[in-house]
């Protein structure tokens, strides 16, 4: 048995896990979407990076970006080092790919801002 | 702009931006007021995901939930000025005139009501008493994100925070990933201040540990901050003797709580809930002065933004459907177990049938029933599994079913440990 | 002065430990005690109050570690070889109001100051009271100039462009049988001590002018004549006027010893090299016995003694608009403890100080003790005042002689020195007629080698940056016409615009960092601390100056805002 505590929505339920891998058995959760994240994070857990990419604009020195899907959890790192390498040249509009495919995860680094934009 | 306006609305951020919307789809000429440079408020900062989760049932950065009513706001070429500051408001015979600071010089608005949607500022060091030198590297935790997140500039290489609200939870994330080491986030309370997925998503995952029943009490550094004394708290949160510990750290990072930013709102008169620290209101939001409606941050301190536009958007729609009329109003009177409620009043020559009630424990309930009394009769109940605190309830209820007039006493209960 | 009774006190008190002797005119006390509080006692109880013959402390304390004094950081010789005519050091209030006073000659003056600016020491960190001297009798040197400056503040301030309001003090009594002695207290002090404004006024009268004072008051002494001002403010604007006039500043530098010769100073070494003024004045407040000493002059001894102040928002400022405190049994005899309540210039309310003796002469670190010694006391003068109402505190540090009082003379060994040490309350009040009697030495002294010129374009008047919150629309409008910086409003709790921060930037005495533009100006003095301005100004100086932003300092040179990109 494992407790583990929800982080996909701010309601915070504590659910419980029996037995292993993708067999495991949630209780606790409020909604389907708990009972995924548990399965998620007993078998390969994943996570959002909001961040900030350089840009090359004095007015706007750095720009919000996050990635467009989840990524594992163990690249967390190696992600932002990715991000750490990029400058942003041109007036790009929000949603906007700044890195396609990061590090081959399937997931774009994508603006979170229109600032520069407008 | 113009010389006169249905409603102004005096700020940009989330509350302001859905008041002024709603304001405007009622057909009122409405004029919106941002002292910053751009619209948005302080989400333009808030640059981590958890926005919107409610509203739009998706996860989204504070900047594009902003932006999503920010591109409303501009197709619905609803009047602003940005980079502009309100210095003064004056009661008239026929509603208001507020005089506006900006680039273009001073000049004076009128207006029929006015929604205050100024959100809320953080408390700082010396308000948690914190004593020491006085070096560089004490920041609130907003400041360091602005800092960070804004400016692109690093505020600390190692840090300790103090104060486990959510802002400073997310702090301890943003600054981990920007390659600063965060010693621990210590909390006075013997619990959280901020949402448990925050604990979670924030420090677990980045092993940084939370002591809580810890505060910092003193600062050390002549120039830059060097080190923090943590002190253990008793159960009245006064430090214990002998418990100090030294700290090596280059900032001192504060997320001690927040507080609705009425000045501008005082200055008129407006009436303010100590509880709330933000204006008494009625179901339709209005202050203690005709006229004026207050949302979002400046009511109460919101932990979602969800629940901040929504407010937004009562304040709005009710501003733009103002007009004089004598109140009826009584008081929801909360009980002991509240920490407060959004409205403290009801209107009775008002609709209050879908009339919204935010509230906040004082403590973390387990098995709790709220109940509204009417006269000693129980008239409303719900069931919640646990309150705490950090995590604000919402209720629509039908006041008008209840049957209340002027004599009525309306009492707000919370049963614990029921079965 | 009875030596012999002096040392049967102390003998009585600390057996061996200390003792008392007499020679060159100053009396030393030589021993080896535990403590400070010792130390204190001792030399104190060696000292006649306002006598002009000093107690100099040679006790070996255990308690006192060995304090060097802190340094800037910059070495380099910016300074070496100049020869000034006169050169100030301290860049608090005495020594910046002298310098004003003394550029209306024509000489080269330097002010060095080991800080990163003006007023960083006691003038910016007092509660900015102009007394009324209701609690000084004639014969000290406080009394001589209290009535003197106290005058002088409408002028000095219009002068210089800096806010001073005559709100009155009232020090409030709570028992009746008092109102005889008090009454007749008052009436020597305004016969024989020429306190001219004082009156006793009737708890009623008390209540009608400030209604939130506390209800057991019965009577009240009233000094119409008492104000407050901006010390710090004041202290800048002291120093820009003298350098407009020619004086020069220099900040960040220290002085490290001098070289004497024949009883003249003939060279002052310091960080930014050695310096060969004509005379010395010393203005260097906590530090003045250390330079006595480098001047071969030592004839006084400094005591430091530490006081906290509180700053309550400014809603709190609508409970009182004057100045009180409430008086117990010890009137008058014992140094305050615990202040009064201050209506600041800004219209913020300010609480303090407290009284604690200490060796330490730099540290200004607050304690919660002082605040709650403060406000237990405070709370008795006005029960409204709370704790949750402080948007800051701090601590400064008095230089009190053991004798209480000031020390305004010629070098009584060494020719080319004049001392203005000992300075502590009400020294802010007596500065500008100080500076005036120092002029006039200074003058005197350097006139016996060469006939002093005036300066013809000397000119009084400073104007400082425009403060837009206290103008009219109109004029707001005007200006922001004029210059559209000063329409964007970027400290929101103080209302400070971008324009004024680039006067502030570009004024004569331009210290460009944080703290450096909120003592000028205020952004960040208030309610919200510069949570929401500070990134903001920090850019504006960056900007202001081309440099990054981790470039910009709180203020010394180690106090670092940021350390670079995070990416």
């Amino acid at each position: 048995m494992k407790e583990l505590v929800c982080i996909v929505c701010p309601r915070g339920c504590t659910m419980t896990l029996e037995g292993e891998g993708k067999d495991v058995k949630v209780s606790g959760n409020s909604c389907k979407r708990g009972a995924e994240f548990a399965v998620s994070e007993m078998t390969e857990p994943k996570r959002t990076i909001c961040t900030t990419v350089k840009t090359a604009f004095p007015d706007v020195p750095v720009l919000p970006v996050r990635v467009s899907k989840e990524i594992p959890k163990d690249k967390i790192f190696d992600v932002m080092a990715e991000i750490n390498k990029v400058t942003v040249e041109k007036r790009i509009k929000r949603g906007e790919p700044i890195i396609k495919d990061v590090l081959g995860l399937g997931a774009d680094i994508i603006a979170t801002s229109g600032v520069l934009d407008e | 702009m113009k010389k006169n306006y249905d409603v102004i609305v005096i700020g940009g951020g989330p509350a302001g931006l859905a008041a002024a919307i709603k304001a405007h789809d009622s057909g009122k000429a409405v004029l919106l007021v941002e002292r910053e440079n751009r619209l948005g408020g302080i989400l333009k900062q808030c640059i981590h995901d958890g926005f919107g989760l409610v509203r739009f049932k998706e996860k989204l950065s504070g900047p594009e939930y902003a932006e999503r009513f920010i591109d409303e706001f501009y197709e619905k070429k609803i009047d602003y000025s940005v980079l502009t500051f309100v210095t003064r408001i004056e009661k008239k015979e026929n509603g208001f005139a507020v005089t506006l600071v900006s680039r273009d010089g001073v000049t004076t608005v009128g207006a029929n009501s006015l929604v205050f949607a100024t959100g809320c500022r953080e408390r700082t060091a010396k308000q948690v008493a914190i004593h020491g030198t006085r070096p560089a590297g004490v920041f609130t935790a907003g400041t360091a994100q602005h800092f960070t997140n804004l400016l692109g500039e690093l505020p600390t290489k190692k840090c300790v925070i103090l104060g486990s609200g959510d802002i400073g939870l997310i702090m301890a994330r943003r600054l981990t990933l920007e390659g600063a080491e965060v010693v621990g986030v210590y909390e006075a309370k013997p619990t959280p201040s901020g949402l448990t997925r925050n604990i979670h998503q924030c420090l677990h995952d980045y092993n940084i540990p939370l002591y809580l029943s810890h505060t910092v009490t003193r600062v050390f550094g002549a120039d830059r901050l060097t080190a923090v004394e943590i002190s253990e708290v008793d159960d009245k949160m006064n430090p214990i003797a002998g418990t100090e510990q030294i700290v090596e750290c280059d900032a001192l990072i504060l997320s001690v709580g927040l507080i609705p930013e009425n000045e501008l709102a005082e200055g008129l008169g407006v009436k303010i809930d100590p509880r709330t620290k933000g204006p008494a209101v009625n179901g339709q939001l209005m202050t203690s002065i005709d006229g004026v409606f207050s949302c979002g941050n400046a009511l109460h301190v919101n932990d979602l933004v969800d629940y901040v536009s929504e407010s937004g958007e009562t304040a709005g729609e009710n501003a733009a459907a103002y007009e004089k009329k004598e109140r009826r109003e009584i008081d929801l009177t909360a009980s002991g177990e509240f920490l407060y409620v959004v409205p403290q009043k009801l209107d009775l020559n008002r609709d209050n049938s879908r009339t919204t009630v935010y509230f906040r424990s004082r403590e973390i309930l387990d098995k709790c029933v709220f109940k509204i009394k009417k006269d000693g009769q129980e008239v409303f109940k719900k069931k919640y599994p646990f309150l705490r605190p950090p995590e604000m309830e919402k209720l629509v209820i039908d006041f008008d079913s209840f049957k209340l007039d002027e004599s009525s006493e309306l009492k707000l209960e919370i049963e614990v440990n029921a079965e | 002065m009875n030596l012999k009774k002096v040392n049967r006190k102390l003998e009585k008190r600390f057996g061996s430990a200390a003792h008392a002797s007499f020679h060159d005119g100053m009396i030393t006390v030589t021993g080896h005690l535990p403590k400070w509080s010792d130390v204190v006692e001792a030399c104190s109880s060696a000292a006649t109050k306002y006598s002009k013959v000093h107690v100099v402390n040679d006790i070996v304390c255990d308690e006192v570690k060995e304090q060097p004094m802190r340094m800037p950081k910059i070495t380099d010789k910016s300074l070496d070889g100049e020869t000034p005519d006169v050169l100030i050091i301290g860049g608090g209030i005495s020594g910046v109001s002298i310098a004003r006073e003394l550029s209306k000659w024509k000489l080269d003056i330097l002010l060095v100051e080991k800080e990163a600016d003006l007023a960083l020491q006691a003038s910016g960190r007092n509660d900015g009271e102009v007394h009324p001297g209701v609690d000084l009798s004639k014969g000290s040197m406080k009394h001589y100039y209290i009535r003197k400056g106290n005058e002088m503040y409408d002028e000095v301030c219009r002068e210089l462009d800096v806010p001073f309001k005559r709100v009155g003090q009232y020090v409030c009594f709570d028992k009746t049988w008092l109102k005889p002695a008090i009454a007749l207290y008052c009436l020597w002090r305004r016969k024989h001590d020429g306190i001219s404004d004082t009156e006793l006024i009737s708890g009623e009268e008390l209540h009608r002018r400030e209604p939130n004072l506390g209800e057991n008051f019965k009577f009240a002494i009233s000094n119409p004549s008492s104000g407050c001002v901006c010390p710090y403010g004041l202290t800048i604007a002291y120093a820009e006027n003298a350098v407009m006039n020619g004086a020069r500043v220099a900040l960040n530098t220290a002085v490290t010893g001098m070289q004497v010769e024949n009883g003249k100073i003939v060279s002052v070494s310091t960080n930014r090299g050695t310096i060969h003024p004509k005379i010395v004045i010393n203005a260097a407040g906590v530090f003045a016995e250390d330079i006595a000493k480098m001047a071969d002059d030592r004839f006084f001894s400094i005591h430091p003694r530490r006081g906290t102040n509180s700053i309550l928002d400014k809603k709190a400022g609508a409970f009182m608009h004057s100045i009180a405190s409430v008086v117990g049994l010890n009137f008058g005899k014992n140094h305050s403890k615990g202040g009064g309540i201050l209506h600041t210039v800004h219209d913020n309310l300010l609480l303090g100080p407290d009284a604690v003796e200490t060796f330490e002469k730099e540290n200004t670190e607050t304690r919660k003790e002082s605040i709650q010694t403060v406000f237990t006391k405070q709370k008795k003068t006005m029960p409204t005042v709370s704790e949750r109402d402080i948007i800051t505190y701090f601590t400064g540090v008095r230089a009190p002689t053991f004798e209480e009082d000031f020390i305004i003379e010629k070098g009584r060994k060494t020719e080319n020195i004049i001392h203005c040490a000992g300075i502590q309350s009400p020294g802010l009040t007596t500065a500008p007629a100080v500076a005036l009697d120092i002029e006039k030495m200074a003058v005197e002294m350097l006139t016996k080698n060469a006939p002093v010129a005036k300066n013809s374009g000397y000119n009084p008047i400073r104007h400082g940056v425009p403060v837009l919150r206290e103008m009219s629309d109109e004029e707001r409008n005007k200006l922001i016409k004029e210059n559209p910086d000063y329409g964007v409003i970027i400290c929101r709790c103080e209302e400070i615009s971008k324009g004024e921060i680039l006067d502030a930037l570009k004024s004569p005495i331009c210290v460009p960092t944080v703290d450096g533009i909120k003592k000028r100006i205020r952004p960040g003095m208030g309610r919200c601390q510069g949570g929401f301005c500070s990134p903001l100004v920090t850019k504006i100086i960056a900007e202001y100056l081309g440099v990054p932003i981790s470039e910009v300092k709180k203020s010394s040179e180690d106090s670092v805002i940021t350390f670079g990109k995070t990416k």
